[in-house]
């Protein structure tokens, strides 16, 4: 709903997010250009003038938020790896927050504040160091392990590394294989990356931060996030080489398999909250009490899986799987062109954490918004980054520490016999319960939200039902050991040739 | 779809060092194989025709610069046959526990290496943390990081230093745990298992024919460990039981198989280790000045033409064989023939054609699985 057109009723304000700079920008821009334009010829269009200033300033504050936003979860991969590793070294543990980037206190970033405005943060520093260690023998593994001096800027240690690292991609030669298809080579990278940038102009950041806002935002931004598989496919065939021919087929495969999931298990949450518009689902899930991961916490596993084949990153990112294809599909990308695909495929982890956040997670809502008074106090678009950022920690940096990657096949597999027809029956799942568990009439704007799930029994019986559910099903899966593991292997493939019935050296 | 071929190296990931598997693949599927050996063939047995026995030891060590230490100490078992010298029973002990702390680095950088290969990177910098700890036991002993120059013929370099045992029970201690940690990772991975069972396969008697050795055999159920089988050293007087995979299929060994293999031998080095540690003649936390009759004797520097010396050693990949010459240049001062066998030449080929029939994405894992060095596959 483009509710911009008329100043919104007091419902819809109370449920919004206070931070509204949408709407502040829209009236200020409309009284500015009425008052410029008065008695000019301009005055008739004034409206007009004032829509393309508007949508031109929310746009570059939307990107604008999410670019520099995501240092943030370029730096926390960097760090929870780094932790997950156990390796202490300069921009790589956590611990470089308090103990400065060589284990010692070197680089105490807070004398650096003017004012001496940092001292309590020196202070804290101290007691953590106290309780935390950096002790003796800690010390002297940091130094071993992590002798590297620190660079980057002294405010957030290692912060700024990727600025850095994209200074020295741009002067990088731009190298194009003689034999490859010059002009898909060079436009595949930008198909790719202007994709991606397209996305996060849909995503809105709060209800009142968001560049654009069309009444099909949701199919609008899946419909964008179905063309980067095309220019990947275009990248690995046009460098005519092997890897990235190998690399972009699989990526093709790939894709194919699990936009479909993906897709159906949007699609449950399209039914559940009864829109296609990023705004309205959020909404839904505040003025009908339940965020929608307690109410379909399969059609949120599925999401995950699916996003993370989408993004390609570990365990599915077979595509550009480094061991065996060099770096896959853009393995002949140099320079400030491989440094965009890259920055893009950071840009799609995030744009899938924030659509996580809005989808599942209520958005720009604090945590129990109804009950707990304070927390609208706090602007929407902090929730909506720190939820972001909970779910690229929690899902994408740790599956990518802690597994291995799938083969091709396996993935196809999977992809097809596994989350296909789970995603069909979430969707069969939401249609139920938006028809029989759902009370409309229990729908509340306000700022304590509604009871819409309640089923007859008692508040929040379906979602906490639902899930306790499912975590059982969870439990019942974990702890289903089976047995015949040691006498049988419980994996097997299928070859062309049987293995181990040839001969070495016959063929 | 057409066949193609892909040219997979000297520069590539999978390779884990210099050499080209030329694979030919109809989609993801390898049709064909071709192992392409050679590219850093150094000639070490000819420059050791022109070196005396002592200044032959750095060269070996540099035969695989994962596992330098088994190396030298094959060579100097085949030097000390040649030249008949004796070796105090500390000197054995010392030698023992080095090869063996040797062995653990070695795996570990092979676990290191098959991570990646698998697609786990954490694998890799937990294998070189613990790794470092060995590392520096080993410096401890010869000084270096990765080169000893440590067994002398007729006894070793250097005696352990005082504190020396000390550090080495807690880091083993430590590292047993960390092997519990490894296991926690992988075997409780289905993705782990999906990748590694059922790929691979190599048979028992296909191996045999073939000529490997080593863990990749006894991942196939065949007991070839020279130290238990052909007990060299004091390896019959610690505690320990060679590692042997029975493997589940009539198909032979998987990648898994081979994994569990060299998990299994990491213990048993461990066992060894603290075992040796607390026989040590002469006591653990004693320091013999170097040169001392309990860490090397007096051997002769030549040998006369016509007298040979071998050596049979389980190396960290297999085992290798040193065949030594004497009556060479210097009136005997030098060896007139050294031949090496190494298990990881006869391997990769072998390896090469098991992979046929297998994905693209299996080739690192079937290669990682057997764990080559191209270091001592050149020579």
């Amino acid at each position: 709903m483009i509710r911009v057109l008329g100043r919104p009723t007091v419902e819809v304000i109370i449920m919004n997010d206070w931070l509204g700079l949408h709407d502040f920008i829209f009236y200020r821009t409309r009284e500015l250009c009425g008052w410029a334009f008065e008695g000019t010829f301009l005055e008739s269009s004034s409206n007009d003038v004032a829509f393309f200033i508007h949508t031109l300033l929310t746009c570059l504050i939307t990107f604008g938020g999410i670019l520099i936003s995501m240092f943030m979860i370029l730096w926390i991969e960097r760090k929870v790896y780094a932790r997950v590793n156990d390796r202490r070294g300069a921009t790589t543990a956590l611990r470089s927050l308090w103990v400065g980037e060589n284990g010692v206190t070197a680089g105490e970033w807070w004398n650096m504040i003017p004012y001496g405005l940092g001292k309590p943060v020196g202070a804290i520093n101290g007691w953590l160091n106290r309780v935390a260690g950096n002790d003796g023998h800690e010390q002297e593994m940091v130094n071993r392990v992590g002798n590297r001096s620190w660079y980057g800027v002294a405010i957030f240690p290692g912060f700024f590394q990727n600025l850095a690292d994209g200074m020295k991609f741009l002067i990088k030669e731009h190298m194009v294989p003689n034999r490859a298809d010059k002009v898909i080579f060079e436009l595949a990278p930008f198909l790719v990356i202007s994709s991606t940038v397209m996305i996060l102009g849909m995503i809105p950041l709060s209800s009142g931060i968001y560049g654009a806002n069309p009444e099909l935002s949701v199919l609008f931004a899946f419909a964008i996030f179905g063309i980067a598989p095309l220019g990947v496919f275009f990248a690995g065939w046009s460098s005519n080489n092997k890897y990235t021919l190998l690399g972009g087929i699989r990526s093709a495969a790939q894709l194919t398999a699990y936009e479909i999931p993906l897709l159906l298990s949007i699609l449950g949450v399209c039914i559940m909250a009864g829109s296609f518009n990023f705004l309205e689902i959020v909404h839904f899930q505040h003025s009908s009490g339940a965020w929608l991961l307690f109410l379909m916490p399969l059609g949120a596993v599925l999401y995950l899986v699916s996003m993370i084949a989408e993004v390609e990153r570990i365990p599915f990112d077979m595509p550009e799987a480094e061991a065996e294809l060099v770096e896959g599909w853009w393995t002949e990308y140099g320079g400030m062109r491989f440094g965009l695909l890259f920055a893009a495929e950071y840009m799609r982890v995030y744009a899938a954490s924030i659509l996580f956040a809005h989808f599942f997670l209520g958005g720009w809502h604090s945590p129990f918004a109804g009950i707990v008074p304070g927390g609208p106090l706090i602007p929407g678009i902090i929730w909506t980054l720190l939820k972001a950022w909970l779910i690229f920690t929690v899902v994408f940096v740790w599956a990518r520490t802690a597994l291995p990657r799938i083969r091709t096949d396996q993935i196809l597999e999977f992809g097809w016999r596994m989350l296909l027809p789970l995603s069909v029956l979430q969707v069969a799942l939401a249609i139920i319960y938006r028809m029989y568990l759902f009370d409309a009439s229990a729908l509340d704007t306000s700022t304590s939200g509604g009871w819409s799930w309640d089923a007859g029994l008692f508040p929040w019986a379906v979602p906490v039902l639902t899930t306790a559910f499912w975590l059982a099903v969870f439990w019942v899966f974990m702890n289903d050991e089976d047995d015949t593991e040691d006498t049988e292997r419980m994996y097997h493939v299928q070859t062309l040739t049987p293995a181990g019935t040839h001969t070495a050296g016959t063929e | 779809m057409a066949e193609m071929w892909i040219t997979m190296g000297p520069q590539h990931p999978m390779t884990h060092g210099l050499w080209t598997l030329r694979v030919k693949v109809d989609g993801e599927t390898v049709t064909d194989t071709e192992a392409e050996l050679g590219y850093i063939h150094r000639g070490v047995e000819k420059i050791c025709e022109s070196r005396d026995f002592t200044q032959i030891t750095p060269y070996c060590d540099r035969l695989c610069y994962v596992s330098a230490m088994t190396w030298a100490h094959s060579y100097i078992m085949a030097a000390e046959d040649l030249l008949e010298a004796e070796v105090p029973e500390r000197a054995e002990y010392i030698r023992l526990m080095a090869a063996e702390l040797q062995r653990l680095a070695s795996h570990l950088m092979w676990l290191g290496a098959f991570g990646p290969d698998i697609g786990n990177l954490t694998l890799m910098t937990w294998c070189l943390r613990d790794r470092e700890m060995f590392l520096d036991l080993l410096q401890e002993l010869g000084g270096s990081r990765m080169h000893y120059n440590f067994p002398r013929v007729g006894g070793v370099k250097r005696d352990i230093p005082i504190g020396w045992a000390d550090r080495l029970r807690a880091k083993i201690k430590l590292f047993e745990h960390r092997i519990d940690e490894y296991e926690m990772l992988l075997d409780e991975s289905t993705i782990w298992l999906v990748r590694l069972q059922g790929v691979g396969y190599a048979t028992a008697e296909d191996q045999l024919n073939e000529g490997v050795s080593g863990p990749n055999i006894r991942a196939a159920g065949i007991n070839t460990d020279a130290r238990w089988t052909n007990p060299y050293s004091v390896y019959d007087q610690v505690d320990w039981e060679p590692a042997v995979e029975k493997p589940t299929s009539v198909k032979g060994a998987d990648c898994y198989d081979r994994y569990r293999v060299r998990m299994e031998e990491m213990r048993q080095s461990c066992r060894m280790i603290l075992d040796a540690i607390e026989k040590i003649p002469g006591g653990s936390n004693t320091h013999y000045s170097p040169g001392d009759e309990m860490i090397l004797t007096k051997a002769p520097t030549r040998a006369p033409e016509g007298a040979t010396g071998t050596s049979t050693y389980e190396c960290t990949r297999g085992v290798s064989q040193f065949y030594l010459q004497g009556g060479g240049d210097g009136r005997g001062k030098n060896p007139y023939r050294v031949s090496i066998r190494s298990p990881m030449f006869i391997t990769i080929p072998y390896v090469a054609k098991t992979m046929i029939g297998y994905k693209v994405a299996d080739i690192p894992a079937i290669m990682g699985s057997f764990d080559p060095c191209i270091g001592e596959t050149d020579r």
